[in-house]
């Protein structure tokens, strides 16, 4: 559905302001659903969220619900959940095993690879009917990168690598403490809702300035031991969780990060050496393995640096041991997903810290996430203010650098956020450099189109 | 019976109050050394070694709760959840060791930024009788929703 009237997002998306109009507007919220996640790449979810076959979970590319689902053969299809006759959803459970879909209107069955396999009463039907027409629809185009799989509605575009350019390397980060096989996404979700816009969430991920504020509770419950084991000799009287050291960066499509220079698994402790975790005898344990597989000094980078903190536009995030997404409904209503990972190969008390420090920030019932969606309701609620309608960007603009095709700036500037808008405007008035029809569909004219 | 079936009932709602009335010291006093305050999440029975949940809290990580509530600084609660629960359908277990096993449901009206949730669920007390009292071992509260999204239960459950 493609609004009636158009969008002056030049005017309304400055280098160092937005309009508050763009969190609040319906009217751009269709826009953003039409351009942004039903023609471009989306994440839709992880290769390990269905490991065997007939394994599926309900997603949505946009506001479509999609069912991703491992085929009998092994494959991950992304399979729209509507029945080909008149329309029912096949698929009503957010996760399961299956053989098969079966409609329960009138009961037509579809194999897990979408194909329709049994329609009662088929004899009522001529001879035109082709029961291989009639598959559960297909995402048209589905990509998987280390095991995140996107898919795009639609049929034409640049490819993922294009689309996924430097921030490849992120998630090369993410899954780098191990193999790609290797990440185990079984553990359960937090799921979270908030009345205000996704674009806020997007933005939050990558502030590196808010952290002392918003998350001041966390900081001083930190300074007590929140840490499951915590090692006496390791605290620290500074708060510098959030500290202002780490770089904020621009990878390009609307890519962003944030280099915490700190470690994944004692993310709450800002000592530079490698060894926290490692009091703990499971720390040890885990030290030892990645100095086994990788060699001392790699291993003691790999902690030090712990994961990556990035957004992928337009709604993956990556943060440590945690995947993110983003799940716009409507321009006042989000719903988020995290997904918190376990590698293979780490002992089983090493995954059950991973487990118990992500609690402690995240899920609806932490000391971190909530403080942040309570501020995106505050600015919901502060977009009513029509005078003076704009959201400052500017931190950092007149100081960051370029570097290797990418922007850089300090912790707490607005790089991050910048880089997100400069992306968001530009689908929104060009398109994705997804062509519209199917002449436009040559490599070359679309990559040259993203320029 | 050992115990008083009363004064678990008296217990419950003690609790009920302290968490409505947002009496954090209080209601943390109420806790044993080795507690379990666990809130699953996808589903009642996980396994929390591979699973996360909702809270999953021992005693150390409980004062750190009740340390950030009182911070001033925990914004998803300031201001405060006004609520009120119902605790009803109590069943009393004696376990070997002489603690008890109270499941019970509970119905939480809790009203924030002029919207008013409703949560519901069961919840599994077990406690160890101590002097005239007891001390509270491990709660468990399913959630009914448990497995959809949730805006905010920074509140105490
Ligand atoms: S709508 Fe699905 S079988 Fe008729
Ligand atoms: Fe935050």
């Amino acid at each position: 559905m493609k609004p009636q009237h158009d969008l002056d997002y030049e005017a309304l998306v400055k280098e160092d302001r937005v309009h508050i109009s763009l969190y609040t507007d319906p009217t751009v919220f269709s826009d953003e659903m039409d351009k942004i996640f039903h023609r471009g790449w989306v994440y839709v979810g992880h290769q390990g969220e269905v490991p065997q076959p007939g394994d599926f979970r309900l997603k949505r590319i946009g506001l479509q619900p999609v069912i991703m689902v491992r085929d009998q053969a092994g494959t991950v299809q992304l399979l729209l959940n509507r029945c080909r006759h008149r329309g029912a959803t096949v698929c009503q459970e957010k996760q399961g095993n299956t053989r098969s879909f079966r409609c329960m209107y009138h009961g037509w069955t579809y194999q897990t690879d979408g194909a329709l396999s049994g329609v009662p009463g088929m004899d009522a039907y001529g001879d035109e009917f082709q029961r291989e027409d009639l598959s559960l629809a297909k995402v048209p185009r589905v990509a998987s990168y280390r095991g995140f799989i996107f898919g795009s509605l639609s049929p034409a575009g640049i490819t993922l690598e294009e689309h996924l350019g430097r921030a490849a390397a992120e998630l090369d980060l993410f899954v780098g403490l191990s193999e790609a096989e290797d990440v185990e996404v079984v553990s359960g979700t937090h799921q979270y809702s908030y009345q205000a816009n996704w674009k806020l969430a997007a933005e939050n991920s990558m502030d590196g300035y808010h952290p002392m504020i918003t998350h001041a509770s966390f900081g001083q419950a930190l300074m007590d031991k929140i840490q499951n084991s915590p090692s006496p000799e390791q605290r620290r009287e500074d708060r510098d969780f959030a500290s202002f050291r780490g770089a904020t960066i621009d990878m390009g499509n609307g890519h962003v990060m944030l280099d915490y220079k700190m470690r994944i698994y004692d993310s709450l402790n800002g000592d530079p050496t490698p060894a926290v975790r490692a009091m703990t005898p499971e720390g040890q344990a885990h030290l030892e393995e990645l100095t086994r597989r990788f060699g001392h000094q790699r291993a003691a980078n790999m902690l030090r640096e712990g994961g990556t903190h990035t957004f992928i536009f337009p709604n993956l995030i990556l943060i440590g041991i945690q995947m993110r997404v983003l799940q716009p409904l409507r321009a006042d209503y989000t719903e988020v997903c995290l997904y918190p990972t376990l590698l293979k190969w780490l002992a089983p008390e090493v995954n059950t810290i991973r487990l118990r420090s992500h609690e402690a920030f995240f899920g609806s019932a932490s000391f971190g996430g909530p403080d942040d969606s309570e501020i995106f309701e505050r600015i919901q609620d502060g977009c009513a203010v029509q005078l003076e309608p704009w959201q400052l960007l500017s931190r950092g603009l007149h100081r960051q650098r370029h570097e290797n095709g990418m922007i850089l700036g300090e912790m707490a500037d607005e790089v991050t956020q910048r880089g997100i808008w400069r992306q968001w405007k530009k689908v929104m008035t060009q398109g994705t450099g997804v062509a519209r029809t199917t002449r436009q569909r040559t490599g070359n004219g679309v990559a040259r189109k993203r320029g | 019976m050992a115990f008083d079936r009363q004064q678990v009932e008296q217990f419950l709602y003690h609790e009920a109050d302290l968490m409505d009335e947002h009496r954090y010291d209080e209601w943390l006093a109420l806790w044993a050394d080795d507690a379990l305050y666990w809130v699953p999440t996808g589903r009642d029975d996980i396994n929390p070694a591979r699973e996360i949940s909702l809270i999953y809290d021992d005693h150390v990580r409980l004062q750190v709760r009740i340390a950030r509530l009182k911070s001033g600084f925990a914004h998803a609660q300031e201001p405060k959840s006004r609520m009120r629960r119902l605790v009803s359908n109590i069943l009393l277990t004696e376990e070997a060791n002489g603690e008890i096993t109270a499941s019970s449901n509970f119905l939480l009206a809790e009203l924030r930024r002029g919207k008013q949730d409703i949560f519901a669920g069961r919840t599994i007390h077990r406690l160890r009788p101590q002097n005239d009292s007891f001390k509270l071992v491990s709660k468990k509260v399913l959630l009914v929703n448990n497995n959809e999204p949730i805006d905010n239960l920074t509140f105490l459950i």
